[in-house]
């Protein structure tokens, strides 16, 4: 999840529910306080009430200002001392409706006779209010939400916008091995973050330089040596008076150097990848480099007695690279399915567009996958390779953006190679 | 002088010298560009095998300067840069072949030898050992006068060994030769064992005996004895 998400989420959950409860407690309030001025409008209406009655005849003070209806009730003896305040349902004679009402209810004393009289008074005005209030509020909670989410959004946008700089320049640093150097920063953590960075990534880039052109200069200088060391031997092993003992030796001497001078190439070549002096670009048909691959490797297949299917569903498919690594990726992946195919195994060849799949029949890996394009990581029940193949073909994909998966399924190996456009 | 070699690594040179001296070419050391650049036109050479890292120079020039005075010697560019645009740039400078380093002796000679059939005797010259003849142009092999049928492979084989008659080949170089950068891949030398058993059956059905000896698992050696 995205920070601005989470924290946009964050703040609408818990905004949310704060106003759903101070909603509650507000309207709670608002209705309680609009109840009590009823009550205290009644009580104030009662004195006006009584006083309204000590001088009139008690059967003709139905209309008293201010009062929606009386109710004047003679009672034998003395029922109740306290007024009582409640809520009642009653028709509206204007409407035919019922509405609700709050009345109280106090007794009167009058020529000796005693009365029950209750005094009402509509709450459907202080009803509207509340109601009204509460919409406003709601509507006004509303709109300050969505005020602080778009403004969320511009701060948000603003505070973070070196730590995205940053984390766009160090997914960079992968491919440029540049150290990432970020503007001035004005908030401290962004600051401390922009130094340590600084810092981690120069140290990297200098490591990562030094390393390539150690094995450069490596590489480079056991080329001579290895040179003299391969012809001198082939000079010896022509003398005529060698025994069987001699050549031997000449024949571990020989394979041997045979070997350094093959891993010495393999490494250049990771090198020069790795160093990006392939920048050349043709454009390749991938079947017909398939095609062509296959020709060439035609011997091993039929030694092996292993089964081509293909299922080219993106024949015109045309690959933009340079020669030498398009041979060098495809013969690497080719070989592979053949090496670590099963006697009378098959190998299936798919092409999709925006990918290339291969599949070949064999036991399961030696080691665990992830290891599978690291150099040297090799099967050790098998010998003569060094393991270089796969990490080959790997730093050719890296070079091109390809990327390439492996999976094991139904005993096959499954290469996965996306290529996108 | 039928062979100018321009390479300035001593140990290198000494090796390749005495063993194209083995195969009865003479052979003129220069060790850096300037020595080369004074005595390239100073013989009409079979062919020059000349080294692109030089201490004082360019070897590639050294192609350039030898064309450019209308040399038609073969060359040979023996480096140690293997990347294609180098091939490429090599055989455009007007080199006819391009051979990377560290390389097998034999696979030189073979270069070599090809090199001079291709330039001096335009390729119509027909290959002979004994009794077998060999037409590298039409790709066609002879035992007294009776056609053998030989694969590609075969063939490039039989005209491996022929041009390093009399010594022992690694199988090494022979993978190499063959399968190029295939070669000393998983299963190759078994390839190396499979195509010279069927190359000597038939041979030896044509009637030829067996020239080729195993050499105590190192190599193999094509001669008389």
């Amino acid at each position: 999840m995205k920070l601005l998400t989470k924290s946009t989420l964050l703040i609408a959950t818990l905004s949310l529910f704060l106003f759903f409860i101070m909603g509650v407690i507000f309207f709670q309030v608002l209705k309680n306080m609009s109840l009590s001025n009823l009550d205290r409008e009644l009580g104030d209406l009662k004195e006006i009430v009584l006083d309204y009655l000590g001088d009139y005849d008690l059967m003709e003070s139905r209309t008293i200002p201010g009062i929606d209806s009386i109710w004047i009730q003679a009672v034998g003896e003395h029922v109740q001392t306290a007024d009582i305040y409640e809520d009642t349902l009653m028709l509206d004679v204007k409407d035919q409706q019922f509405r609700t009402f709050r009345y109280l209810q106090f007794n009167f004393a009058k020529d000796d006779s005693l009365y029950l009289i209750r005094i009402y008074k509509s709450t459907t005005p202080t009803d509207k209010l509340v109601e009204r209030v509460t919409l406003m509020i709601t509507l006004m909670v509303i709109l300050f939400l969505t005020g602080v989410f778009i403004l969320n959004r511009f701060i948000f946008a603003s505070l973070w916008k070196d730590f995205f700089e940053a984390i766009e320049k160090l997914k960079r640093f992968e491919t440029t091995k540049e150290p990432v150097i970020l503007g001035d920063q004005d908030i401290q953590e962004f600051d401390e973050l922009k130094q340590v960075l600084e810092v981690m990534t120069r140290r990297l880039a200098n490591d990562y330089k030094e390393l390539k052109e150690y094995t450069d200069h490596t590489t480079h200088e056991l080329q001579t040596p290895l040179a003299v060391i391969k012809s001198k031997t082939e000079l010896l092993i022509q003398s005529k008076n060698l025994g069987a003992e001699e050549m031997k030796c000449l024949e571990a001497i020989n394979t041997s150097v045979h070997q350094l001078s093959r891993l010495n190439s393999t490494l250049t070549l990771i090198t020069r990848i790795e160093n990006r002096q392939f920048t050349e670009k043709e454009e390749i048909s991938l079947t017909g480099l398939m095609e062509r691959h296959l020709e060439l490797l035609q011997e091993y297949i039929q030694m092996k007695g292993i089964r081509i299917e293909k299922d080219y569903r993106d024949a015109g498919r045309v690959l933009k690279m340079d020669q030498g690594l398009a041979d060098l990726l495809i013969g690497n992946l080719l070989k592979n399915a053949i090496v670590h195919n099963l006697e009378g195994g098959a190998i299936v060849l798919e092409t999709r567009p925006g990918s290339l799949i291969l599949k070949n029949d064999g036991p399961p890996l030696a080691f665990s996958q992830e290891e599978l394009f690291t150099r040297f990581v090799r099967d050790t029940r098998r010998s003569g390779n060094f393991g270089l193949g796969l990490s080959l073909v790997k730093k050719v994909c890296e070079n091109y953006g390809f990327k390439i998966n492996y999976s094991f399924d139904n005993q096959q190996h499954i290469f996965t190679v996306r290529l996108p456009e | 002088m039928q062979i100018l070699i321009v390479e300035d690594e001593s140990s290198l040179m000494d090796s390749m010298v005495s063993y194209l001296e083995m195969e009865g070419f003479r052979c003129e050391r220069a060790a850096d560009y300037c020595t080369g650049a004074a005595v390239l036109d100073k013989h009409d050479y079979l062919c020059m095998l000349i080294d692109l890292n030089l201490p004082d120079g360019d070897g590639l020039d050294l192609v350039k300067l030898a064309r450019e005075n209308e040399s038609e010697s073969g060359i040979i560019i023996i480096s140690a840069r293997n990347a294609i645009e180098q091939r490429v740039e090599g055989l455009d400078a007007g080199a006819d072949d391009y051979l990377v380093k560290p390389f097998h002796l034999s696979e030189l000679a073979a270069r070599v030898h090809s090199v001079v059939r291709r330039t001096r005797l335009k390729g119509g010259e027909m290959l002979q050992f004994e009794r077998i003849k060999v037409e590298p142009e039409e790709r066609t092999c002879y035992v007294d006068e009776k056609q053998v049928d030989l694969t590609q492979k075969e063939l490039d084989l039989l005209l491996y060994f022929m041009a390093n008659r009399n010594r022992v080949v690694t199988k090494e170089g022979i993978a190499d030769y063959l399968w190029g950068e295939y070669g000393g891949d998983y299963g190759s030398y078994d390839f190396v064992y499979t195509h010279l058993k069927n190359l000597r059956r038939k041979l030896m059905d044509a009637g030829c005996p067996d020239y080729v000896q195993n050499i105590y698992g190192i190599g193999y050696k094509f001669s008389l004895e």
